[in-house]
């Protein structure tokens, strides 16, 4: 596969699911697995690239809406850009989700450039509501942040795929062994940050006992993750009568 | 009172779409959902104060005032609000004040419970179980999430938009007191911690190489001793060292990331880790 295609398809995707369009849908097009099935129906090599779209999924689990909207970190840039990269140049895993870091926190400053520049379009509503312009105003809410965040959106991803290649490829084969494995020891802690940040936004410190459940039966019990899933819709069924008395304690 | 003027099916579904499409993208600092919560108002405006362009320009204004909510759950809003501009439209003594403030009133305790179900529960949830699908390199581990999560919330948002329009205000007080609302919360919050653990174990893959050779030639491999005590002891650690962290200082990302940065290549160059 054309790498400069991909550095498009990568670009427009990026584009398209930071754009929101469409609530839930583009919040879900912005997580890692949805972004290597995309890598991995370009470049043909699905396994690869769903592997290592899971791997950076981890980090990423808890990362999702919070109050305002604004995210710590952004899946969708760091997905765009490791995971093409990771397949094409035949990394593993962990070193994947290491070379996806940088651009998760380089998201965070994406988004709060466009939701600035959003508040010019508010203000062009305000003329139109004046007006009763009402071509106006679906145009402010939809057509020029579209347009805009073409512009914003659209370069970064493009020329991260079409350069970085490179000058990844490049670093591997020159840094040191101990140093390629702290990146892999890094990959395997990250996914941590994941599940300590979705148990914070849970919020409920007396609950902590069903996470040491699900952990004991994965290690001890060698559970699978949809036995867990499983048992867990059971359990939060039998002692959902909690809730209340929580409230009221 | 007579019920002249009535919205039909068709403008609760088209503000249902444009707010659901739009909901995100036109989000600003400064007035953050106000513009899409306009827009998705134009097609009741228009057909409830069809007659009076003077009504139309006010409904618009006092629409894009500051609002924001999460827009799944927040679709009950709109039904009560399309319910309230019903009623005014037909002469009831409703201001346009009254209107903004049950908007206004709503917004703060509905987004809290569309965070917690939405995005910290039932998201992080349908992923996880379709990781080892993916971990395995399926691509329905990406396919069905994407489908499984827009579909189950979109039915969410569609039924909270037409409910709360025809019940109107005292369904959404109704919902917001009910019990059922904290145990699904509740249920949802149990499966999450239960997948965590069950994550946390199978995918935070931390070990130690450490090896102490002992006088008189034995070996003793630190990892079988950690391994003895408790299986999995260092991702335990990590994950509960990372949360109590947060817990203390809230979620400095930067900070984390950065020292999981350092502990990791300083551990790789030293050989601990």
């Amino acid at each position: 596969m054309n790498n400069t295609a991909l550095a498009v398809v990568m670009g427009l995707y990026f584009w398209f699911a930071n754009l929101r369009f469409g609530y839930t849908f583009s919040g879900m097009l912005k997580q890692p697995v949805c972004v290597a099935l995309v890598v991995g129906l370009i470049t043909g090599q699905m396994a690869q690239a769903m592997t290592i779209g899971a791997g950076i999924q981890l980090m990423f689990l808890g990362v999702t809406s919070t109050p305002g909207g604004n995210v710590p970190n952004d899946p969708a840039l760091a997905a765009t850009i490791a995971i093409p990269i990771a397949v094409t140049l035949n990394m593993n895993a962990p070193a994947a989700v290491a070379l996806a870091v940088p651009f998760g926190i380089l998201g965070v400053f994406l988004d709060q450039l466009r939701r600035t520049i959003n508040a010019i379009w508010i203000h062009m509503a305000d003329k139109d509501a004046e007006k009763l312009n009402y071509k106006g105003i679906y145009a402010a809410a939809f057509i020029y942040p579209a347009l805009v965040g073409f512009l914003i959106r659209f370069p970064v991803v493009f020329a991260a795929n079409y350069f970085g290649r490179g000058a990844v490829q490049a670093l591997i084969t020159a840094i040191p062994q101990w140093l390629m494995h702290g990146f892999e020891v890094m990959g395997s802690l990250l996914p941590a940050l994941g599940f300590a940040l979705t148990i914070s936004v849970i919020g409920k410190k007396k609950l902590l006992p069903y996470f040491f459940i699900g952990f004991v039966a994965v290690v001890y019990f060698k559970a699978e993750i949809m036995a867990v899933a499983i048992i867990g819709v059971c359990i939060a069924y039998l002692v959902r009568k909690n809730a209340n008395k929580e409230e009221a304690s | 009172m007579t019920q002249t003027k009535k919205l039909s099916k068709r403008e609760v579904n088209k503000a249902f779409w444009i707010y659901q499409l739009g909901c995100e993208e036109s989000n600003s600092y400064e007035r953050l959902q106000s513009l899409i919560f306009c827009a998705s108002m134009i097609p009741a405006i228009k057909k409830l104060y069809a007659d009076d362009k003077e009504e139309q320009k006010k409904a618009l204004k006092r629409h894009l005032t500051f609002f924001n909510t999460e827009g799944s759950i927040g679709s009950s809003i709109q039904g009560i609000t399309l319910a309230m501009e019903e009623e005014k439209a037909n002469g009831a003594d409703i201001s346009g004040s009254a209107i903004t403030s049950i908007k206004t009133g709503l917004m703060g305790p509905l987004a809290g419970i569309g965070d917690s179900v939405i995005w910290s529960a039932l998201m992080p949830i349908i992923i996880s179980i379709f990781i080892p699908m993916a971990k395995s390199g399926n691509p329905l581990g990406g396919l069905l999430p994407l489908i499984i999560y827009t579909a189950i919330t979109m039915y969410i948002s569609y039924f909270l938009i037409h409910r709360c329009y025809t019940v109107g205000r005292s369904s959404i007080i109704d919902l917001l007191q009910n019990g059922l609302i904290k145990e699904v919360i509740y249920g949802a919050n149990v499966l999450g911690m239960m997948m965590m653990g069950a994550l946390s174990a199978s995918y935070v893959t931390v070990t130690t190489p450490l090896k102490i050779h002992v006088p008189g030639g034995s070996t003793i491999v630190l990892q079988t001793i950690l391994d003895s005590m408790l299986k999995g002891l260092l991702p335990l650690a990590a994950v509960l060292l990372i949360y109590w962290y947060m817990q203390k200082k809230g979620p400095r990302y930067g900070v984390i990331i950065g020292t999981i940065i350092v502990i990791s290549l300083l551990g790789s160059f030293c050989g601990i880790l």
